[in-house]
């Protein structure tokens, strides 16, 4: 078989992007604002603002700044325009993004007399000529080893455990055979499930990493009272026909497909190899999401069961569902149809393969549905109190 | 090259092509079916997948992917589905009934 390719734009240091967006970036709360102003200012600029950033501790501000730097840093942005009020924290971040080699323009509140429209006018106009050196980059053949893709489900029903979902394992154990990367998070829907993703584990230390991950989340519903019933499965999951967590995870972890998991990270953690990964995080759709991006993802797979509209700003999230009235219905949300396998109409396998063509083909440059409607946002998980 | 089977929506809605079976068996070991469609009450439901369970006679109506007992099970049984525990039996479930919230509770996070 021949080695396919996607058209992607080449990075200084990694994997090539899919996209090459202007992040425009705001690194804490205080200029969120001015930093919404600038980025309407520059149309097609990707704007995420972090709504906190001071008084952070511990484990909590290390995730704050592996966020901030995974999403300078993935291989979509091909230019930064950082906003933030410190000096510090800018600076420092400033560095890191120079050293990844993606071209950088840092504004600092302080820097401008504390006057947001003074930083306003600063950053449009470095903005403007970071947009107009990108606009250079030509997309050229890729191999498809340089892909990272996010796995992720939401808005599910049973039809997304029994199609979508396997359909999806399916098309990254095509992409993991070929050099490619992949990760799924979601601990919460590895519950009930968990005996069987330690089976795939690459090492015993995996596989205790894996177990530990999802019983810390159990426990943590556990100790605070929380009956999972109404949580996770939510309201849409159960009126479509999911009746416990151990049925929504046993369909959520088909995403994964049969290849060895190679490690466990830490939400937006990098990982250290090509492979398919695990990822320690919430099942919340935006903050699983963003995990994914800050730690390198430039494509996300979404399996949805009734429909969900959310996508990542920065990685292009290709829909798909199963559930044959929802594929009716949602005719611009959805990039993938795949309630034919459902209705017995088509195989797995043969959906397979047009998957994986619409992998490339979006890679490539045709817009999703998400990103034509601008569904996109980033979020980042907060793990605690800040002073 | 033939057309794809699967990829981009239907503009307009065209309605669902025939369904092949009623409802489908994940594993040899399910104690329940997940519906294919819409059924209702005292319906044969052909069941496709991989038990060879033949027809099952409904005792209610089975909305879109909800799930029906395939035989009768105990309170305190496993529901078995994907070949797989995905909970308890909270009272004697018989077969063709709706398997549910209503009858069906998690072993995990409590």
């Amino acid at each position: 078989m021949e080695s396919p390719t996607f058209l992607g734009y080449p990075r200084a240091r990694g994997a090539a992007g899919v996209r090459n967006h202007l992040l425009v970036l705001s690194v804490a709360g205080l200029t969120g604002p001015s930093a919404r102003r600038v980025a309407r200012a520059l149309p097609g600029a990707r704007l995420v603002t972090m709504p906190f950033g001071g008084g952070l501790l511990g484990d909590d501000y290390a995730q704050h700044l592996r966020a901030l730097a995974g999403f300078a840093c993935n291989p979509n942005v091909g230019a930064v325009l950082l906003i933030g009020s410190d000096p510090p924290k800018v600076d420092k971040l400033t560095e890191t993004i120079r050293a990844h080699g993606t071209p950088v323009a840092a504004i600092c509140l302080d820097d401008c007399e504390h006057d947001a429209l003074t930083l306003s006018d600063r950053a449009i106009r470095a903005g403007a000529r970071l947009l107009r050196a990108m606009s250079r980059q030509r997309r050229e053949p890729v191999a498809l080893s340089q892909l990272f893709v996010g796995l992720e489900c939401g808005r599910s029903d049973p039809s997304s455990g029994m199609v979508a979902n396997p359909l999806i394992g399916k098309v990254t154990d095509l992409m993991v055979a070929r050099g490619a990367s992949a990760v799924f998070g979601e601990t919460l829907e590895w519950l009930g499930a968990e005996h069987l993703l330690a089976r795939r584990a690459a090492t015993p230390a995996v596989r205790e990493a894996l177990v530990q991950a999802v019983l810390r989340r159990e426990q943590l519903a556990a100790r605070q009272g929380v009956d999972l019933l109404g949580n996770n499965p939510g309201p849409t999951n159960i009126a479509a026909g999911l009746s416990t967590i151990e049925e929504k995870s046993l369909g959520a972890i088909a995403k994964s497909g049969s290849s060895a998991i190679m490690g466990v990270l830490q939400y937006a953690q990098a990982p250290p190899a090509p492979g398919l990964y695990a990822m320690d995080a919430s099942a919340y759709s935006p903050e699983s999401l963003s995990g994914f991006v800050a730690a390198g993802a430039q494509l996300l797979l979404f399996s949805t069961g009734v429909g969900n509209s959310y996508v990542s700003a920065l990685a292009p999230t290709i829909k798909l569902s199963a559930n044959p009235a929802a594929a009716n219905r949602l005719g611009e949300q959805l990039d993938f149809d795949a309630s034919a396998v459902f209705r017995g109409a088509a195989s797995l396998d043969d959906a397979a393969r047009d998957l994986l063509a619409t992998v490339i083909d979006i890679a490539s440059g045709t817009l999703t549905w998400g990103e034509i409607l601008d569904e996109g946002d980033e979020v980042v998980s907060r793990l605690g109190e800040a002073l | 090259m033939s057309t794809p089977a699967t990829g981009r929506p239907a503009a307009g809605g065209d309605a669902p092509a025939s369904v092949a079976g009623d409802a489908l068996v994940l594993h040899p070991r399910d104690n329940v079916a997940t519906a294919l469609r819409a059924l209702e009450v005292d319906q044969s439901v052909f069941l496709l997948g991989v038990a060879a369970v033949g027809a099952t006679v409904l005792r209610e109506p089975i909305a879109l992917c909800h799930k029906f007992a395939l035989r009768d099970i105990a309170a305190g049984e496993p529901i078995i589905k994907y070949g797989e525990s995905i909970g308890r039996a909270t009272r004697a479930i018989r077969a063709g009934e709706h398997v549910h919230v209503h009858n069906l509770v998690s072993a995990r996070g409590r």
